[in-house]
């Protein structure tokens, strides 16, 4: 029987398996096995489990980058709750813990396959929230009557989460008849191409509303759905939406802020 | 990494409809080339968006070889260190930024066993010393540890696709049948290609692994 391949006898270093004949070969030559030896000498060294291709992200402390910052002599600092990984690092609020599916309120299951970040980035920003939290405890006064207007019944103030440099101010106002509309004032640059959504999330970030379209600039008054609880869905969520048919959050959220009633 | 593109795509086109020339100082999602880009430019900019965008998947490598701690933080420094220092070497015609930055976490991993088992033996030759008594007992050099650093240097060298192949074999576990269906190459190609990397592996560790051994 002729001798297997140099080409089979790197498939076999490899282990993957030969074809039969090959296979018997190559069990009973000394010649080919020791081929095989001396070419899995370097296989064995360096295809292990530890230098594979990455597998899961985590999320080093902080004091990493402080380390490589020190070393590089670098003046920029990465945005922490970017820093992709399991784990957020200095978790400020409540998380969902493997957050559900992308919760697009309208967009089915399929949804997930074209904004499959959704959820991801939810966490991310989550980090966020801290500003939004502080900013809005610093709301304007509350509860006050406001003539034929309603009466306001709780406030945000919308910090940017970027350096797009969004903000703006977000009013809940009870109408006579019971009906609520979030009145918000952006301050934020036009999107040519797309458009600016408001949504109401949860704390966790987990769950939102759509509540509507505005302009950058504007002042818009949107209605509230019926029977929304704003102490469930306190966070006022500015994004920016592209033209692309997609009704589910584009995950490119510019401002929050926290609704303090 | 489908999944990374996708939301790059999307992102630049984010990014492209905020009014400015070009993506401004700080937009906030370049795609993986144009931190490339500006990272080989030595755009401070760029190695903080590459930390934002890659240090959790440097940095969970680290973590899967010595577990969470200063070892892996160790790892993970020195992987955006030496990348940023080295930016020169830099090729992303060769592999993209973030293939680069895994390439190099390789090598601090192997460096870092390395140093391991070199402090291993100055600690079994001390005690060797101190218990002075019989013998040949000179601690032996791990030699795949030695190898590990000699070959992750070898395949430095390498071009494409023979490296991009070897790779998918090592680092993937891909079968060559699956290789060729990835890259788009004949079955025969990726065969003949994955021989001659293994010589040439072997090659490397028979003219430079005896002296290393010695």
């Amino acid at each position: 029987m002729p001798h297997c391949t140099p080409e089979q006898l790197a498939l076999a270093a490899l282990r993957e398996p030969l074809p039969d004949t090959d296979a018997a070969h190559l069990a009973g030559c000394d010649r080919c096995r020791a081929e095989v030896a001396s070419l899995q000498r370097g296989v064995d060294a360096l295809a292990v489990p530890e230098l594979a291709a990455p597998q899961g992200s985590v999320a080093p402390p902080p004091a990493v980058w402080a380390a490589i910052a020190g070393a590089t002599g670098v003046s920029v600092v990465p945005r922490p709750e970017l820093v992709a990984g399991g784990t957020a690092p200095a978790r400020p609020a409540p998380l969902p813990a493997p957050a559900p599916p992308p919760p697009g309120p309208r967009s089915p299951s399929g949804g997930s396959v074209v904004r499959p970040n959704f959820s991801r980035l939810l966490l991310a920003t989550a980090a966020a929230l801290v500003v939004g939290i502080g900013v809005g405890a610093a709301a304007v006064a509350l509860g006050t009557a406001d003539g034929d207007e309603g009466l306001q019944v709780a406030a945000a103030a919308l910090a940017p989460l970027d350096d797009r440099g969004a903000t703006g101010e977000a009013t809940v106002v009870e109408r006579d008849d019971g009906s609520r509309v979030l009145e918000l004032q952006l301050d934020a640059a036009d999107v040519p191409d797309g458009y600016y959504e408001v949504w109401l999330l949860d704390e966790a970030v987990s769950r939102l509303v759509p509540v509507g379209v505005v302009q950058g600039g504007d002042e818009a008054s949107l209605a509230l759905p019926t029977g929304i609880d704003i102490g469930e869905y306190p966070v006022v969520d500015v994004s920016v939406e592209p033209l692309d048919g997609d009704p589910s959050h584009s995950g490119d959220s510019v401002a929050r802020g926290v609704l303090e009633s | 990494m489908t999944e990374l593109l996708e939301r790059d795509g999307r992102r630049v086109r984010v990014a492209d409809v905020i009014p400015d020339d070009g993506p401004p100082p700080g937009s906030p999602w370049p795609d993986d080339a144009e931190i490339g880009r500006r990272f080989a430019a030595g755009d401070e900019q760029a190695l903080a968006w590459a930390y934002e965008r890659f240090a959790g998947q440097v940095h969970g490598m680290a973590v899967r070889a010595f577990g969470p701690g200063p070892d892996a933080e160790d790892v993970t420094q020195q992987v955006f260190v030496s990348a940023w220092t080295g930016r020169a070497g830099f090729r992303p015609h060769q592999a993209p930024l973030p293939a680069w930055l895994v390439g190099i976490c390789r090598h601090k991993i192997a460096d870092t066993w390395a140093r391991r088992d070199r402090q291993r033996r100055a600690t079994e030759a001390a005690l060797a010393e101190a218990q002075a008594a019989t013998g040949p007992a000179a601690p032996t050099v791990d030699s795949t540890v030695a190898d590990r650093v000699l070959l992750l240097g070898e395949l430095e060298q390498i071009g494409q696709p023979q490296r991009g192949i070897i790779e998918l074999a090592f680092f993937e576990d891909l079968t060559h049948a699956q290789i060729a269906d990835r890259t788009g190459l004949p079955l025969g190609t990726v065969k003949s290609h994955i021989r001659r990397t293994l010589e040439r592996l072997r090659m490397r560790l028979e003219v430079d692994g005896a002296a290393l051994h010695a």
